[in-house]
């Protein structure tokens, strides 16, 4: 084979700050060959995805946003480890031409690792806009570094950005001389210093010279593991002259600014026009503390009312046309089968996976929704308005999204509580999220309350709503307080400005969380559906006397309390599976023929029982997919059986009081 | 005569070529107060002596025989500049001048001596370095005063300009080599605003842009101004950040996100007790109350 037609495989990181269009340069190139995953031992999300270019194949690896290289957060971490450990062929900096200034310290970070570097000036449109000439050329030429000119959003020059990419490739390493940033006589020394207080490859896989500047930087993850490697004797020195020297890691800033500003001097021909920028006018209404909130609670209240007035009615319809439908299909057409597979096909399987398929439809709806705040940059303002309230539960500004996505189910919202960047506020936000009453819920109140209350269902569905989100608050309250140890750590985030949605990334991210969702429900949800289709089915093929019967009438004693006969107890613990299938499981529980399910309930339960009954669902332990989310997300058994155990105390000690207040009100 | 000339010339194409470019021809002309043709008919000339490459289009650049005579008039030029103020006890804005005669008086004996009597001297009054006897320069890396930013220290090294009002203009203020000033603020037509000893100084734009320094770390926050809380900032308001007091971890997050001391914050949200919105570097940042408890600022008068 001759050299043009060998097959060659090369990695390309793309690195960049938060909000500068990196995910959409990412999305571009691979389309939906991307892989969605997590980078070892973090809950951070780690994208990759292959492109294809002739004999080339580009193995493309998104790294986490940051703003700089000095570990203050996991993505920092794994961005630098990335680029240290790994050594990708070619480092792509993906920089928004419309903010270079704050963009370009990144890249006096990334220099100093010496990488094959490629600039993508991103957002080239934006910058014009708003009045700015930046000169690529320039820029590359200072730098001596390829820059590419691109906007992403509108597909312009990323054809021009691969062939680069392939140029700078076929370079050998190190042909390229990158040119350093001039730190002064002072800050020299104190570097040289440093690595003269550490032995020689003590800093390894890391540079020495780097090692040595982070350390002065105050970079906790370098500090820790250097003072784990050196002798005590040395710790203690190297220790005492850092703190002599802590001006350094500020003054390094400050060179690094001055440099940035030099590159900005040569860089951006024309500053930006003066003029008040469509950002700042629309936050003026949007960050204002009391303008804000109404803002924020007429875009929730608009995309509740989209979810409900269009995704619920689509819910219904597959409930009704697909499995219930598909229900009978199976019991009546397949006569050569055995009784037990039917059951297992219409009982376990439609009943139990299939229903929380047909909630698919509104979880796109709120995917969607929130992919499109988030494109928008609206997601930022709705952190910064909330943020004053979340605090005083111990949460974060963040953590009003991941709980608005609750409201369409749950598990969504525990992953998304990755957003927030305090470790502690994402916990918080991870114990309280099971509190926000998920579509299956409303499902089941919406229908026991206008089964017994009639006229009045509308004004009691939303009592209880408000009734779960006060626990939830108190329940924020306390566990801040007693439970969740650590400090709470500050706000601190950029509001990017906003721009117009691009369809393709609202429609790529919607997809991922649409499909991950699909993929759980058919892994672990179909695992437990069947458990339970076991243990309603065995030994006797009879619900009434199988063990789950069993389990019912051991807990009746307890259901006694709120008035609930063993049915309703079965019926809640069947809730653990999908909180919709409580429906399901009393109709197969009470299941008569030719009466409504209506005229069964109201034979079951007292609407003091029925009051108390809608009480406890809504408290109740969260489903099984939410337990494995929180498992996943907290890594440790411990959050999600700690969720179980508060969840079932504070579910039933609220139905009781509530089902002894109604008896004795009455 | 002859090599008066040519070594005006080497010594003009040097300092031209050291700040990276060639010297052209209109440079020169400037420079040197000739014309135009005039130095087209001279670079010829030394192009032909081979002590310099040159092309009409681009300039002309020092061959390494013509980087070694230059240096040898630098030498002399600079030492002779520190005889005349360190030992002849002249002012530092009339040294140039006589200099520039002396340095072509090429005698090596008189060189050593020089340098022998002037020990261990290795800049010149206006703290350019001088090179040594094999010719070996230490580079200079300094920026002008006015690429610096506020509330930067930084120690002025050197002056580019040999013209004696300029030179006086900085010694009336108190400034030269060796001294280390912190910039308080930087105005709408370059001229900045220093603190030099415990003075305050106002510098025009055309000195800022003469003075050259290095940046020195902060070690004691010196400059005496009052300082408030960014938390404590009306919306609408600027201030000039000062330092940062919070925990220390966070400290490497606000510096890359913008919040570097002598960076321009402007509030554009601040209610009761809830998280502030600011501007710094061109972009929105929110943060916590706080955080913003523990970034102190210098209030900017409205301007």
């Amino acid at each position: 084979m001759s050299e043009q037609t060998k097959e060659k495989t090369i990695t390309v990181a793309l690195a960049g700050a938060p909000n500068v269009g990196k995910s959409t340069v990412f999305n571009l190139l691979t389309g939906l060959s991307q892989h969605v995953g997590n980078w070892p031992g973090k809950t951070v999300e780690q994208k990759t995805g292959v492109l294809r270019r002739g004999n080339l194949t580009m193995n493309i690896v998104d790294l986490p946003g940051t703003y700089s290289l000095t570990a203050n957060s996991a993505e920092e971490q794994i961005a630098r480890d990335f680029l240290i450990k790994e050594n990708p062929d070619v480092v792509v900096a993906v920089l928004n031409a419309a903010s270079l200034e704050r963009n370009l310290y990144l890249v006096a970070e990334l220099i100093e690792l010496s990488p094959r570097l490629v600039i993508a000036l991103n957002m080239m449109d934006v910058a014009q806009q708003q009045g700015m000439k930046i000169n690529a050329k320039a820029l590359a030429e200072e730098l001596n570094i390829p820059a590419i000119p691109i906007a992403a959003s509108k597909n312009q020059g990323l054809d021009e950005l691969l062939t680069t990419i392939e140029r700078e490739f076929s370079q050998p390493p190190g042909s390229r001389e990158l040119k350093h940033i001039e730190y002064g006589s002072e800050i020299k020394k104190t570097i040289d210093h440093v690595e003269q207080l550490m032995d020689d490859s003590i800093s390894a896989p890391y540079p020495k010279h780097w090692t040595a500047m982070k350390l002065l930087e105050g970079d906790a993850q370098i500090n820790k593991m250097i003072m784990e490697r050196v002798s005590t004797g040395q710790s203690t020195e190297l220790d005492a002259y850092l703190r002599e020297n802590e001006a350094a890691a500020v003054t390094i800033a400050i060179l690094r600014y001055t440099w940035v500003e030099k590159m900005m001097a040569v860089t951006q021909e024309k500053p930006p026009l003066g003029r008040v920028s469509l950002t700042e006018k629309i936050d003026r209404a949007a960050t204002h503390p009391i303008l804000g909130l109404f803002i924020l609670l007429m875009v929730l209240g608009l995309i509740f009312g989209l979810v409900y007035s269009i995704g619920i009615p689509i819910q219904k319809f597959l409930d009704v046309h697909l499995i219930q439908k598909g229900r009978t299909l199976v019991n009546t057409s397949l006569p050569g089968v055995p009784t037990w597979v039917r059951s297992l096909l219409a009982n376990g399987i439609l009943s139990g996976v299939g229903t929380v398929l047909t909630f698919v439809p509104i979880l796109v709806f709120f995917f969607a929704a929130w992919a499109f705040m988030e494109d928008v940059g609206y997601m930022a303002r709705a952190a910064f308005v909330t943020d004053r309230f979340m605090h005083l539960l111990g949460l974060h500004g963040k953590s009003v999204l991941p709980l608005a996505l609750g409201f369409g189910c749950n598990v969504p919202a525990i992953l998304g509580t990755r957003i927030i960047d305090s470790p502690r506020s994402r916990l918080m936000t991870i114990i309280v999220a099971p509190l926000v009453p998920c579509t299956g819920r409303m499902a089941v109140i919406t229908l026991i309350a206008t089964a017994f209350f009639g006229r009045a269902a509308i004004f009691v569905s939303i009592g209880i709503v408000i009734f779960s989100l006060i626990m939830l608050i108190i329940t924020g309250l306390i566990m801040n307080r007693f439970v969740v140890g650590g400090e709470d750590s500050a706000l601190l985030m950029e509001l990017p400005l906003y721009h117009l949605p691009n369809p393709r990334i609202i429609g790529l991210v919607t997809w991922q969380n649409t499909m991950a969702f699909i993929k759980r429900a058919g892994t672990i949800i179909l695992v437990v559906s069947l458990v339970i289709w076991v243990l309603a089915t065995v030994p006797h093929g009879d619900i009434n006397t199988s063990l789950l019967a069993h389990i019912g009438r051991l807990l009746e004693p307890v259901g006694r309390l709120m008035g609930f006969n063993w049915q309703v107890m079965v019926a809640l613990l069947s809730s653990f599976i999908a909180k919709e299938n409580t429906i399901a499981t009393l109709g197969t529980l009470i299941g008569g023929q030719g009466t409504s399910l209506t005229i069964q309930l109201k034979a079951l339960l007292t609407p003091a029982s029925a009051l108390a009954f809608l009480v406890v669902q809504v408290l109740f332990i969260p489903c099984i997919a939410t337990l494995v989310a929180i498992r996943h997300e907290t890594k440790t058994w411990r959050w999600p059986l700690f969720t179980v155990a508060y969840q079932l105390v504070l579910s039933f000690v609220m139905a009781i009081i509530v089902f002894k207040s109604y008896a004795y009100f009455k | 005569m002859d090599s008066e000339r040519t070594e005006e010339y080497l010594e003009a194409i040097y300092k031209e070529q050291s700040k990276g470019d060639s010297a052209s021809t209109s440079f020169l002309a400037r420079d040197l107060g000739v014309s135009q043709p005039a130095v087209t008919d001279m670079l010829k000339n030394l192009e032909n002596k081979g002590l310099i490459d040159y092309q009409s289009s681009k300039g002309a650049k020092l061959t390494d025989i013509g980087v070694e005579r230059a240096l040898g008039v630098i030498r002399r030029h600079r030492l002779w500049e520190r005889f005349l103020t360190d030992v002849l006890g002249m002012k530092w804005d009339k040294v140039h001048e006589v200099a520039c005669k002396l340095e072509h008086l090429d005698v090596p004996e008189v060189e050593e001596r020089l340098a022998v009597i002037l020990g261990d001297t290795d800049t010149c009054p206006h703290g350019h370095s001088i090179p040594d006897q094999k010719g070996n320069i230490k580079e200079e890396k300094t920026l002008p005063l006015a690429s610096f930013q506020p509330l930067q220290r930084v120690n002025i090294l050197a002056i580019d300009e040999g013209d004696s009002e300029l030179l006086r203009g900085i010694e009336e203020k108190g400034l030269k080599p060796q001294v280390v000033v912190i910039i308080l603020k930087k105005n709408e037509d370059g001229s900045l605003e220093l603190e030099a000893g415990k003075k305050r100084i106002r510098l025009s734009a055309k000195l800022a842009a003469v003075l050259l320094a290095e940046p020195v770390a902060i070690h004691q926050p010196d400059v005496v101004k009052e300082t408030t809380p960014l938390s404590k900032l009306v919306a609408g308001h600027s201030g000039i950040l000062k330092e940062y007091t919070g925990e220390r971890s966070l400290l490497g997050r606000c510096l890359s996100l913008g919040f570097t001391p002598g960076s321009v914050v402007k509030m554009l949200e601040n209610f009761n007790n809830g998280p502030v919105l600011v501007k710094v570097h061109d972009t929105q940042i929110a943060l916590g109350r706080d955080l913003a408890d523990h970034i102190s600022v210098t209030r900017q008068e409205n301007e």
